[in-house]
């Protein structure tokens, strides 16, 4: 369970306040969705939560398991089995996709991985999200296209098998039929995965109808205005964000 | 490519010069030199790949020039750097083009990643007396990206493990690579 309590975060060495008090429960096995307005703060929850170097908490707390993970590097709460699959994934030369996801593996499990075996597992897992074999030899996102770079994210999320899992801006980039092959490699996840819980954040309900939410949250100002189903995100994309007040929801979700 | 080359210096000062007369790669991996690399492309049409890979701990230079001295020629010249220490490392990265050599394709680019506070410098020079030239350069001086070291450590990567990956990347920077030449600059690159 992600539990983040009265939490206050700007980008690092800055006064001004992303987020403001912001409060959010997610139990094990529950699909929350988070949508907002352009520079609200979506995305810097999800890197206050992972651990981002450009982001620092100012009060508050955020808690996994019942325990606070402030403390923790990324790669602890890697570890501990949060996972953000970016807006952007990054790119980065002459390292090769197999050894950074071998890698990733073996520092999860703390176990060293089988070659043959992984080789063979990544093969598997590639064919699931669409993704051409040969991609595993070649350098990390380089050259990747955008859809490429997000089946990618999800190919390493069913390899390290995080419990929580944080969506940012997925389905950007992806077409209709990509996104409906990630969907699906998600839902399977979960189904498999009972205790993992999801946190989507997006612009638009279209990942909504491939992904159904438990709770779907409005954040603007710097924190949650409005709490819903997931009619909400279609009255959103109705009226629009300024149209809020009037579309009905609970104030607040904690 | 016609020929592949691998030249390695260890704690030496060396010098090299080269006719390339036909499509050549070469591999050179480099500890703790100073080295300086005279390239001559005299044979028209032909294509020249150089890769430099380099780790320092004292004061060194490295420098090459590459002079196209026929028409339809192109370079690629890729030196990247580690600096370890807190040394000086510089080099000087000349490619050269005179007015009589056309439609050349003369481009280089420079990394030096600094692991402390290691004083760098890289001269990328372009000496281009032709028109229809393509050509480009690149310099880097300073450390692994920050975004490259939070992104593999989100997947449970310690910062340690990820900036070993980095590294082996950056020295090890092509796919066509025989590693089994390498193994003495690999064992280098794991003492860092």
């Amino acid at each position: 369970m992600l539990e983040i309590k009265n939490l206050t975060g700007s980008i690092i060495n800055n006064d001004y306040a992303i987020l403001e008090n912001l409060s959010l429960t997610i139990p094990n096995g529950e699909v929350h969705v988070i949508m907002g307005p352009n520079g609200t703060g979506k995305s810097t929850l999800a890197k206050l939560i992972m651990g981002h170097y450009m982001y620092e908490v100012n009060s508050g707390d955020i808690l996994l398991d019942g325990e606070s993970i402030l403390h923790l590097s990324v790669d602890e709460r890697a570890k501990k089995g949060i996972f953000l699959c970016m807006q952007d994934p990054t790119v980065i030369e002459g390292v090769s996709n197999s050894e950074f996801l071998r890698t990733a593996r073996s520092s999860i499990t703390s176990e060293k991985v089988n070659l043959y075996s992984f080789i063979k597992d990544m093969e598997s897992g590639m064919k699931e999200v669409g993704l051409d074999s040969n991609m595993l030899h070649r350098s990390l996102n380089q050259g990747f296209s955008g859809g490429e770079k997000k089946k990618n994210e999800i190919l390493q999320m069913k390899v390290l098998k995080p419990k929580m899992i944080i969506l940012d801006e997925l389905d950007s980039g992806l077409d209709v039929d990509s996104l409906k092959i990630v969907c699906d490699n998600i839902n399977q996840y979960m189904m498999d995965n009972k205790d993992a819980s999801l946190l989507i954040i997006t612009h638009y309900p279209r990942i909504l109808e491939y992904i159904k939410p438990d709770y779907v949250h409005i954040l603007k100002d710097g924190h949650i205005q409005k709490t819903g189903d997931i009619q909400l995100a279609f009255d959103i994309e109705k009226s629009g964000y300024s149209g809020i007040n009037d579309i009905a929801g609970d104030e607040s979700h904690e | 490519m016609n020929k592949v080359l691998y030249v390695f210096d260890q704690n030496d000062e060396k010098e090299y010069h080269y006719n390339i007369t036909e499509d050549t790669i070469i591999y050179h991996y480099s500890l703790n030199s100073d080295c300086k690399v005279d390239v001559h492309l005299v044979t028209e049409g032909v294509t020249f790949y150089y890769y430099y890979n380099n780790i320092n701990y004292d004061d060194h230079t490295f420098s090459i020039d590459v002079h196209h001295r026929k028409g339809n020629t192109h370079s690629e010249v890729v030196n990247h750097g580690v600096n370890v220490g807190e040394a000086k490392l510089t080099y000087y990265v000349n490619g050269m083009v005179p007015k009589e050599c056309s439609k050349c394709i003369c481009n280089q680019d420079n990394q030096i990643i600094n692991m402390k506070d290691g004083k760098s410098t890289i001269w990328p020079n372009l000496w281009i007396d032709n028109y229809d030239v393509d050509s480009n350069h690149s310099a880097l001086i300073g450390k692994f990206s920050e975004e490259k070291l939070f992104y593999m450590m989100s997947r449970g990567i310690s910062r340690e493990n990820a900036s070993r990956l980095l590294l082996n990347g950056f020295l090890i920077n092509s796919d066509s690579i025989d590693l089994n030449q390498i193994d003495w600059f690999m064992k280098e690159i794991e003492k860092i």
